[in-house]
């Protein structure tokens, strides 16, 4: 209870750094930083609660995508010119690596199972 | 831009809640594309034209149609969402998502401290090039990146491909499965 009392202090700390800067949003980092945080959540969210494998590379994306806001949005306001979106640019590369293999897994998987339940995809097969 | 800004930003964050919790996979595969499209937005909106480009043409435009094909190809599962399973994780998450949140303020008020003044906005995608070309620069990261690909071109035929070899002698086992 005193983690989540800390966690919302800190959150209204954050907004009221903000408030004094009352900017347009695009130019406000902790703007960003909410957005890509919602993302992040969803992203948690859909590979807890789902037991279908695309949903999980689904989610994964998300989480991928919330993580290449932050980098892009740290190095705007942070003046590191383009290091965020070089980094940012990486990431978008293997994501798209992850998922063509990712894909072929899941193929492999359901040739194999026939199923891609991942709660019952658990066991090793020769 | 300001405007730009809320627009993009919700359309992330709807197409992500839609994808989080619709029952259908094809509406969540769909989602998530609109999902996509606003975060390539938000790149817009912090002047990284290049960047929300390959967005679109990599997520929007590839990632998505790759997951359809494997919602084609594969699914007959539930697509349900498991409550036991939120209801177990729930505090696993909520700790995580402390710890996070501290990283971030802190990370957050020392760029804020900095008080730098975002620069206006510059195409980019000739910077983006030199950088990628630059041996003190992001050579090392391009040049991996070209093997990576290789390798995962490869790996995923030959996994995928793998599938298709052993149908004809594994399809009694298959069946017992």
């Amino acid at each position: 209870m005193s983690a989540l009392t800390l966690a919302v202090a800190q959150a209204e700390s954050v907004a009221a750094d903000a408030s004094v800067a009352a900017a347009p949003f695009n130019e406000r980092l902790d703007a960003y930083l909410v957005v890509s945080g919602l993302l992040f959540v969803l992203g948690i969210a859909t590979i807890l609660t789902r037991r279908n494998a695309l949903y999980v590379l689904m989610g994964t994306e998300l989480i991928l995508n919330a993580a290449n806001i932050n980098f892009v949005a740290f190095a705007r306001f942070g003046g590191y010119g383009l290091d965020g979106q070089m980094m940012a640019l990486v990431v978008v590369m293997l994501a798209a690596a992850e998922m063509a293999v990712a894909l072929a897994i899941v193929l492999r998987i359901f040739h194999d199972f026939g199923s891609i339940d991942l709660t019952r995809t658990d066991g090793l097969r020769d | 831009m300001d405007f730009m800004f809320l627009v993009f930003a919700s359309l992330a964050v709807l197409g992500g809640l839609v994808m989080a919790f619709h029952h259908s996979i094809v509406h969540s595969a769909f989602a998530l594309v609109g999902a996509l499209f606003g975060v390539a937005g938000l790149y817009w909106t912090l002047g990284a034209d290049f960047l929300g480009g390959l967005q679109l043409l990599l997520y929007v435009g590839g990632v998505t149609v790759l997951l359809l094909f494997g919602v084609m190809l594969t699914t007959r599962d539930s697509a349900r969402i498991s409550t036991f399973r939120y209801i177990l994780m729930a505090p696993l998450v909520g700790v995580l998502a402390y710890f996070m949140l501290r990283t971030l303020q802190g990370a957050y008020s020392a760029v804020a401290s900095l008080g730098v003044t975002p620069a206006e906005p510059v195409p980019t995608a000739e910077l983006i090039g030199e950088q990628f070309l630059d041996p003190t620069g992001f050579l090392l990261p391009f040049e991996v990146a070209a093997v990576l690909l290789l390798l995962v071109l490869i790996g995923a035929v030959t996994v995928a491909r793998r599938g298709a070899g052993d149908a004809n002698a594994a399809s009694g086992d298959r069946g017992a499965a």
